[in-house]
C-alpha cells in the first residue's frame, strides 16, 4: 500500500470502518513509515480536538418545552391514522355497515373532529400563554406604544400582524415577542389588566380548522369565548389572520378588551 | 405523544447543535429547529421504522435550512459564510501540516478557535464534519446531504484538511 492510499484510508482505519485486510495493510504501512505515522497522529489529534474542545450548543430548556408542547398537540391525528392503517382489514369487512350508516357517521365524525380541533386550538393558545408567563424574558420588545411594537415584527414574521388597538388606561400594551402557534409563527402582543398579563397571538389562519360553532358576538365579530385550565380564552378570525386572547382576568374584562380589538378598524 | 415523537425529541440537543453551526446564531438556530420539528411532525408517517431516526431528523433540518431558511435570510454574514466553496477553503492534501510542529500547534488550539475555524468553512463542510462527529455512518451522512457514499468520504477528508488549514492561523 502506498502513502497516498494509506492516507485515503486513515479516517476509516482510525474509526475501525475499514475492511479487515485494509486495516492490516494500513497498520503494516504505519509501522514502517514515519511520514504516514505523523499524518495518523495529526488526524487523531484533530478528531480529539473536535470531540473534546469543539463547543457544543444544546437546546435551551425553553425550546424543549415548546417542542414538547407542540408535539403533544398532535396525537389525535396520528393515532387516527395509525388506527386506520392497522385496522384496514376489519374496516373493509365493516364497509357495508359503514355505507348504510354513512350520513350519521359522517355528521358525528365531523362534529367530534371539529370539537377536537377547537379544543386543540384553545389548548395551544393557553400553552403559549403559559410559556410566556414562565419565560425569563417574555418580551422581546418593550412597549413605548403600538408604533414601536408593530415595526419590530418586520422581518421576523412572514405576514404583517394587523392590530390597531394601542392599549389604554384599562389595558396598557406592555410589549411583544414572536412565538409559534401550531406549525406557524405568531406575533404576540402582551397587554395587562392591573397585574394580570394578557397575551394576544396573531397568526396566519389558513389551513386551520376554524371554530364555527358556539360563537358569540364580541365587538364587531363572531368569536369563540371559552375557558381552559382556569384561563379565559377568546378566539376569532379576521380575514386571513387568526387571533387568540388569553388571560386569567375576569371573563367580562377579557370580553371588554376583545371588543375594543375587534371593533377597531 | 407517540413513541416516535418522544424519540425524536431526545435528539433535540444534537439537532440544535447542528442548527447553531449552520445559522451561526442562537435565535436563528431555535427557529430552524422548530421549523424542522414541525416538518418532521407533518411527515411522521413517512419515517421508515428500523432506520436511523436521528439521521432522518438531520436530513429534514438541513433541507429546511437549504430550502427555506437560507433563502429568506438577508443577513450578509450568513450568506458570506455559506458561499465559501470547499475548493477555496484550503488544499485538498495536507502534507504541509503533517509534521511535529503542526501537531504541536493543534494541541494548543482552544475551544473558541476551533469553533471560529469551523465557522469559516462552507455549509457542506461544516455539515459533514459535524455529522461524522455525531457518529453517523457514511451511508447515513450520504442520505442526509444527498450524495453518493464515496463522495462523503472525499468531502469529509477535504473538509478536515480545510479545517486543519484554517487552524494553522489560530494555533501559533
Amino acid at each position: 500500500m502506498t502513502c497516498d492510499e494509506v492516507r485515503q484510508h486513515l479516517l476509516d482505519y482510525q474509526q475501525g470502518r475499514a475492511r479487515l485486510e485494509t486495516q492490516k495493510a494500513v497498520r503494516a504501512h504505519l509501522d514502517g513509515c514515519a511520514g504516514c505515522t505523523r499524518a495518523d497522529a495529526v488526524e487523531q489529534e484533530l478528531t480529539r480536538l473536535l470531540e473534546q474542545r469543539l463547543p457544543q450548543h444544546p437546546a435551551s430548556l425553553a425550546l424543549k418545552r415548546r417542542l414538547a408542547a407542540r408535539w403533544s398537540q398532535a396525537p389525535t391525528e396520528r393515532s387516527w391514522w395509525s388506527r386506520w392503517r392497522s385496522s384496514l382489514v376489519p374496516a373493509l369487512a365493516a364497509a357495508a355497515v359503514v355505507l348504510v350508516a354513512a350520513p350519521v357517521v359522517y355528521y358525528e365524525r365531523a362534529a367530534s373532529g371539529a370539537a377536537r380541533e377547537q379544543s386543540a386550538m384553545v389548548a395551544e393558545a393557553v400553552n403559549d400563554h403559559l410559556r410566556l408567563l414562565s419565560s425569563q424574558h417574555p418580551l422581546d420588545v418593550e412597549s413605548g406604544g403600538l408604533h414601536q411594537v408593530k415595526p419590530w415584527f418586520g422581518g421576523r414574521l412572514d405576514f404583517a400582524p394587523v392590530m390597531t388597538f394601542e392599549g389604554d388606561a384599562d389595558f396598557p400594551l406592555k410589549g411583544g415577542s414572536v412565538a409559534y402557534f401550531r406549525d406557524r409563527k405568531a406575533a404576540v402582543f402582551v397587554y395587562a389588566r392591573r397585574l394580570h398579563p394578557i397575551s394576544l397571538l396573531v397568526f396566519r389562519a389558513d389551513g386551520l380548522p376554524w371554530p364555527s360553532r358556539n360563537l358569540t358576538r364580541i365587538g364587531g365579530l363572531d368569536a369563540l369565548a371559552t375557558s381552559e385550565r382556569g384561563f379565559n380564552v377568546i378566539v376569532w378570525r379576521r380575514g386571513e389572520l387568526g387571533y387568540t386572547l388569553v388571560s386569567d382576568v375576569d371573563v367580562g374584562e377579557l370580553r371588554a378588551l376583545a371588543a375594543r380589538m375587534t371593533s377597531a378598524p | 405523544m407517540s413513541v416516535l415523537a418522544e424519540q425524536a425529541l431526545a435528539y433535540v440537543d444534537a439537532l440544535h447543535n447542528l442548527a447553531r453551526y449552520l445559522t451561526g446564531n442562537e435565535t436563528d438556530a431555535e427557529d430552524l429547529v422548530q421549523e424542522a420539528y414541525a416538518r418532521a411532525l407533518r411527515a411522521e408517517h413517512q419515517f421508515t421504522p428500523g432506520t436511523n431516526l436521528k439521521a432522518w431528523l438531520f436530513r429534514i433540518l438541513r433541507n429546511t435550512f437549504l430550502s427555506s431558511y437560507r433563502r429568506q435570510r438577508n443577513d450578509p454574514t450568513v450568506g458570506g459564510l455559506d458561499t465559501v466553496v470547499a475548493q477555496a477553503e484550503g488544499p485538498a492534501t495536507s502534507d504541509w501540516l503533517l509534521g511535529d510542529v503542526e501537531l504541536d500547534r493543534l494541541r494548543k488550539v482552544v475551544a473558541d478557535e476551533i469553533e471560529a475555524a469551523l465557522m469559516t468553512l462552507s455549509e457542506e463542510s461544516r455539515t459533514v464534519i459535524l455529522l461524522d462527529l455525531e457518529g453517523l455512518t457514511e451511508v447515513e451522512v450520504a442520505d442526509v446531504v444527498g450524495c453518493a457514499v464515496g463522495t462523503v468520504k472525499s468531502r469529509l477528508a477535504r473538509a478536515r484538511a480545510a479545517l486543519r488549514h484554517k487552524l494553522k492561523d489560530y494555533a501559533r
